[in-house]
């Protein structure tokens, strides 16, 4: 099952700065424990900071209030221990498939052969034989979104950020995409938090969902979304619809706060 | 969004934009200037430079004020600013009519598009030499090459902004039964405009090259005559007090055509 | 017979070529008429003929390459360090606060100013011959190439900095191996935008100096009323000219093949 907790949030704000006005608050005494191998999904309406929590725990943005300690170390910057996946893909269109995944390990220590071989082996497990010599030009929505996840599973990172990982994609490749990120992970078993606004996807792969509330971003509650997720009829069944109703009517509230906040 | 990491974040922090007054603004801006003005001086005074090759700031400026006095300055200006704006003048009016011709009426299309198309590479600066033989080393020459070189930017900004004219906005035009003509002035020309001011900043920078230039080369009097003959004459110090002239006019020419334009268009809007 | 069918099938493979090139064949046509014509004096508008005749005069004398050789040196010499320069000048820009805030305001005053009222001070300062031309040709070509960098590097989306940054990449590494690569297409533009500034700056510089060059001679022939010798300089520089564009634009879709399909 699960270990202990990997990751520990305690007591952070984020202000968000823009060039010019007043600073807002963006994120409000978030504290949340994250377990070692846990999928959990953060989710909440636009605007509620999903996402700047993630690139606070990523170490792309500077945590000024509070901290946070990945195995008991305080963030202090990016690292190939905590790897990202972005919901626009964020590949370097210069570089071929292979080049992207290559990338991440070409900055660890690893002899020439090993690296091919690796940066082989994910590919494949994104399914993406063939394709290695491909631009990303010349790739589809969907297989973007497996060469970054296969770029960033290469470099073998500890935890897994995804923010909005599948928001870019069309609904049929949507689902398809986050079967094959549920197999993944059981293959892998890594640390996963993931961002959407999507209850039905949330639902489907966390162990946890944390709910937020509208900005200032807080944790409003956290549910345990534990299902068979081998079971292919798994979203049919009683359990797991009453399940979505019950976050759907948890965030439904703070969407409408969000919303009100927009037009006074 | 281009942030450029976690350290640029802190950066921002160190400069954060609510501490400077707003009228330190400009001054914080431009200052290295006032640095390389200072250094200009002193580097000069203190003989780090020849005092020959780069005369003291203070001396220039005072040689300025002699050239402005006696009034060679300003004839040497009027006659430089008639000849850019009358060239540029022709050169929008024209132009511009071309442009907005061409994505009108697709025979003119056909004839020009190629044209402009062919001339469009190649250095207007060539044509120095041509409008010299055939107009002399007078206003004609200069008028002319302005014409001519000027008029390509404002003909691609109009044409391409004319075309890019919202197709419904002329079709309920032309329902309404407006001409050929006068839906080209209600219509495509405001659309067009935008993109056509566009050429004619282009235009106006050009103007001031092609100016300079000419006058350098082949003329008897204006701004980039007197510079030559105060170089050849040995005034150093004058000689830098119009090159500086001629350089903060372009400059000053380019931001008042902004603020004119900025102004213009928010009243349109 | 035959030979009419394959007189007939060379003309159907011409016939595209001819179809983009009438244009300019119908302007050659109608530059001969009207020179002929009589409406205007061999000396306004000399045939294209006789300047054809004159090219070829030029060329068999050695004089045509040795002009355009040397106005051609001039220019890329200026244009090299100019692209030299903006490069280093733009990434220190990017990367450092000091140099952005010294420079920013001599760029954006020294943009718009006719550079070329400076060419008496560089002669000052450099003499009459090669250096001082190639100076003066560098100093306008440096500015679309700064402001390029600068414009590309910014512009390169948080996210891709941020995947590489979470792979490891230390600063030089980010500098070099992805800032300057996303900001290619730009910083091509740039390049694309100076190279004709570089060319008209070497041919006027030749005309206000005499000497060698397409510009000089073109001068000496305004002087000596030799309107053939001053049009076939038009005609030679605006080949020239055509060429490298041309040259530069297939340059430019050799090195963004990866961006050929995203249609950049």
């Amino acid at each position: 099952m699960n270990g202990p907790a990997q990751i520990v949030i305690e007591d952070v704000c984020h202000y968000y700065r823009p060039p010019v006005g007043r600073e807002v608050l963006a994120l409000e005494n978030i504290s949340l424990e994250v377990r070692e191998r846990e999928f959990l999904a953060l989710l909440g309406p636009s605007g509620c900071g999903k996402s700047t929590l993630l690139y606070l725990i990523g170490g792309f943005l500077p945590t000024e209030t509070g901290k946070i300690l990945v195995d008991g170390k305080p963030v202090r910057g990016p690292g190939p221990d905590r790897g990202i996946v972005f919901q626009h893909f964020a590949l370097f269109p210069w570089k071929t498939v292979r080049k992207n995944v290559l990338y991440g390990l070409e900055r660890q220590s690893l002899p020439r052969a090993e690296r091919e071989a690796r940066a082989q082996a994910f590919i494949d497990l994104v399914g993406l034989t063939g394709f290695e010599d491909s631009y990303p030009s010349q790739l589809s929505g969907g297989m973007k979104q497996r060469t970054a996840i296969a770029r960033t599973l290469a470099f073998d990172p500890r935890t897994l950020l995804m923010d909005e990982p599948f928001g870019a994609l069309d609904a049929q490749t949507r689902s398809l995409m986050q079967a094959e990120l549920l197999s993944i992970w059981e293959k892998t078993r890594k640390t996963v938090i993931f961002v959407t606004h999507d209850v039905h996807e949330a639902v489907y792969l966390a162990e946890r969902v944390a709910v937020m509330s509208a900005r200032p971003g807080r944790i409003k509650t956290i549910v345990e979304t534990r299902f068979d997720k081998t079971d292919p009829e798994v979203h049919r069944t009683k359990a797991f619809v009453d399940k979505v109703e019950e976050v759907w009517s948890l965030v439904r509230e703070e969407a409408i706060k969000a919303q009100q906040k927009k037009s006074p | 969004m281009t942030d450029a990491g976690a350290t640029d974040a802190k950066a921002a922090k160190a400069i954060s934009p609510g501490k400077i007054p707003e009228l330190m603004k400009p001054l914080l801006r431009y200052a290295p200037l006032l640095i390389l003005a200072l250094a200009w001086e002193a580097s000069s005074r203190l003989g780090l430079v020849s005092s020959l090759a780069l005369p003291p700031l203070s001396e220039v400026a005072a040689a300025w004020v002699d050239l402005a006095r006696s009034g060679e300055l300003e004839s040497a200006a009027a006659a430089s600013l008639y000849r850019g704006g009358a060239g540029l003048a022709l050169a929008v009016i024209v132009g511009g009519a071309l442009g907005i011709g061409m994505a009108s009426w697709r025979p003119l299309n056909l004839m020009l598009g190629p044209l402009v198309e062919l001339f469009y590479p190649m250095p207007k600066s060539a044509l120095i030499p041509v409008t010299v033989l055939w107009l002399g080393f007078g206003d004609g020459s200069k008028i002319l090459l302005i014409f001519l070189g000027c008029m390509l930017p404002v003909t691609i900004g109009a044409y391409n902004g004319a075309r890019g004219s919202d197709r419904l906005l002329m079709w309920s035009a032309r329902s309404m039964g407006a001409s050929r003509l006068r839906m080209i002035w209600d219509v495509v020309m405001p659309s067009a405009l935008p993109e056509m001011l566009n050429g004619v900043r282009t235009a106006l920078a050009l103007s001031f090259i092609l100016l300079v230039s000419s006058e350098l080369i082949a003329a008897r009097q204006g701004l980039g005559y007197l510079i030559g003959s105060l170089g050849a004459d040995g005034s150093y110090e004058a000689m830098f007090a119009v090159v500086l002239t001629v350089a903060m006019l372009g400059f000053i020419a380019d931001r008042v055509y902004l603020a004119v334009v900025a102004r213009a268009m928010r009243w349109r809007q | 017979m035959k030979a009419l069918s394959a007189i007939g099938r060379a003309l159907a493979r011409a016939g595209p070529i001819v179809l983009r090139a009438s244009p300019i064949l119908a302007l050659c046509a109608a530059w001969e008429i009207f020179a002929r014509s009589g409406a205007v004096t061999p000396f306004m508008l000399p045939p294209l003929s006789d300047v054809l005749a004159r090219i070829y005069d030029d060329a068999v004398g050695g004089d045509l390459f040795l002009n355009t050789g040397v106005t051609l040196y001039r220019a890329l010499a200026g244009f090299f360090i100019a692209v030299a320069a903006g490069l280093a000048l733009g990434m220190a820009m990017s990367r450092n606060a000091l140099a952005r805030w010294f420079f920013d305001p001599i760029i954006s005053v020294g943009f718009p100013m006719p550079k070329i009222a400076f060419l008496p001070v560089v002669i000052l300062w450099l003499g009459l011959y090669d250096v001082s031309k190639i100076t003066m040709i560098a100093v306008d070509a440096v500015f679309p190439v700064v402001t390029a960098v600068i414009a590309g590097i910014q512009g390169v989306e948080k996210e891709l900095v941020w995947s590489a940054r979470n792979m490891g990449a230390k600063d030089r590494e980010l500098l070099w191996q992805i800032l300057l690569p996303a900001a290619l297409p730009q910083i091509l533009t740039g390049m694309q935008v100076a190279f004709p500034i570089a060319l008209i700056v070497a041919v006027v510089v030749e005309m206000a100096m005499g000497g060698y060059g397409l510009g000089a001679a073109m001068m000496q022939a305004s002087r000596f009323a030799d309107s053939r010798g001053v049009f076939a300089g038009i005609v030679e520089i605006a080949v020239v000219g055509y060429v490298l564009v041309k040259l530069m634009a297939m340059g430019r879709r050799r090195m963004l093949l990866w961006h050929a399909e995203a249609g950049a």
